[in-house]
């Protein structure tokens, strides 16, 4: 066998080691993990337990802050896509009417004031 | 050896190479996961949530259901705990109430007053599968005999001598009309210089109707739960006698309870 084509083996053996070592024996762990990146059901139980507290708090703003801990996108499309989940999966009629609740105040919210710029 | 060591250093190459690709460059997404990995905050807020959820709505199987995501052995405490970090931080008190509420329900049969009925829920929470089999909500806890509103009434105010509990406390015990303990019920400690509130249940392994608050010796307090019309003034930390002789501070018991219909 020709030197630069057991170099070659040995570089190829090395990294499959240093793939398997990193993504099977001793991957990269998430302990420590934001709302964010919960499963599709949990973020829709998470929009449901923030509207069925709206629904007695009646604090749109606080829901607003317990929403955004799932992420950047929009308050009302986080709750529409737990509509969509939720209806997709057989939820009650009284979840889907307390997340239908949360979605329609939230899109009556009023725009936050944009900054002027000087 | 010459040869041996290239391929020892090839071999290196291609390790670390393959760390890199597998640590930094394309690690192990983890873009599913469940409560239980969240961070410790984030962990408080959704517990928080959890009992928030369960005050509006009373449903127990559910609250108990997502909790189960945690695999505590034992929720309640934990729940009690947070319930008391988070008053001690300023978080608003509706959530320790809440927390506090949920830790005592979850202790075993509660005497809640103000448990509303929740309508049949589906335990469509914390799992992708279709779950629609209805759970039958348990029967309001709402005993016939309570008065809901009305104040609750200075029932006895007790001195207690406990060696044990190693400084003076302040001990409330609530009880509904039909003798029930009752969580969640706050209570208002004032002095000269201060002021501080409490919940009961907060303890539930010593009832979920209890609650207390540590006196500093030589200050006088006035105490008043918040669902009574009665202050309770003139309380000092007192001094108990212990069989050897020497004195220990001692504590005061009050009990309240509310009036039957």
């Amino acid at each position: 066998m020709k030197p630069i084509v057991r170099l070659l083996a040995a570089l190829l053996v090395g990294a499959a080691m240093g793939l398997i070592y990193g993504w099977v024996v001793q991957p990269v762990r998430y302990v420590d993990t934001a709302p964010g990146s919960l499963r599709a059901d949990y973020r829709t139980d998470y929009v449901l337990m923030v509207a069925q507290a709206y629904t007695a708090e009646q604090d749109l703003l606080t829901a607003q802050v317990r929403l955004a801990s799932l992420g950047p996108q929009p308050p009302a499309d986080l709750v529409t896509a737990a509509l969509t989940y939720a209806v997709d999966h057989g939820f009650t009629r009284a979840d889907l009417e307390t997340l239908n609740q949360l979605a329609v105040a939230l899109r009556n919210a009023a725009p936050p004031a944009e900054i002027q710029a000087p | 050896m010459k040869s041996f060591l290239a391929l020892l250093l090839a071999f290196a190459l291609g390790l670390g190479g393959g760390l890199v690709y597998a640590w930094a460059v394309n690690p192990v997404s983890y873009t599913d996961t469940s409560p239980a990995s969240l961070r410790d905050d984030f962990r408080a807020d959704y517990l928080t949530l959890i009992a928030v959820a369960y005050d509006a709505g009373g449903d127990l199987p559910r609250a108990r259901a997502r909790l189960a995501q945690f695999a505590y052995a034992e929720p309640g405490p934990i729940l009690a705990a947070l319930a008391q970090q988070r008053l001690g931080q300023g978080w608003p008190e509706s959530q320790a109430r809440a927390l506090a509420r949920l830790a005592a329900d979850l202790a075993g049969p509660a005497s809640v007053a103000s448990a509303p009925a929740s309508p049949p829920a589906v335990a469509g929470t914390a799992t992708p599968t279709r779950t629609a089999t209805p759970v039958p909500s348990p029967a309001p806890t709402r005993t016939p005999t309570s008065t809901p509103g009305a104040p609750f009434r200075l029932l006895a105010q007790d001195p207690v001598c406990v060696p044990d509990l190693g400084q003076a406390l302040l001990q409330v015990e609530v009880v509904d009309a039909a003798g029930q303990p009752v969580a969640g019920s706050e209570v208002r400690v004032v002095w000269d210089t201060g002021q501080d509130h409490f919940f009961t249940g907060l303890k539930p392994d010593l009832g979920i109707g209890y609650g207390d608050f540590t006196l500093t010796p030589g200050v006088t307090y006035s105490v008043q739960l918040v669902d009574s019309d009665q202050p309770v003034t003139g309380l000092t930390a007192g001094e108990c006698l212990a069989e050897d002789g020497t004195r220990y501070p001692g504590s005061w018991l009050l009990r309240f309870q509310q009036p039957a219909r």
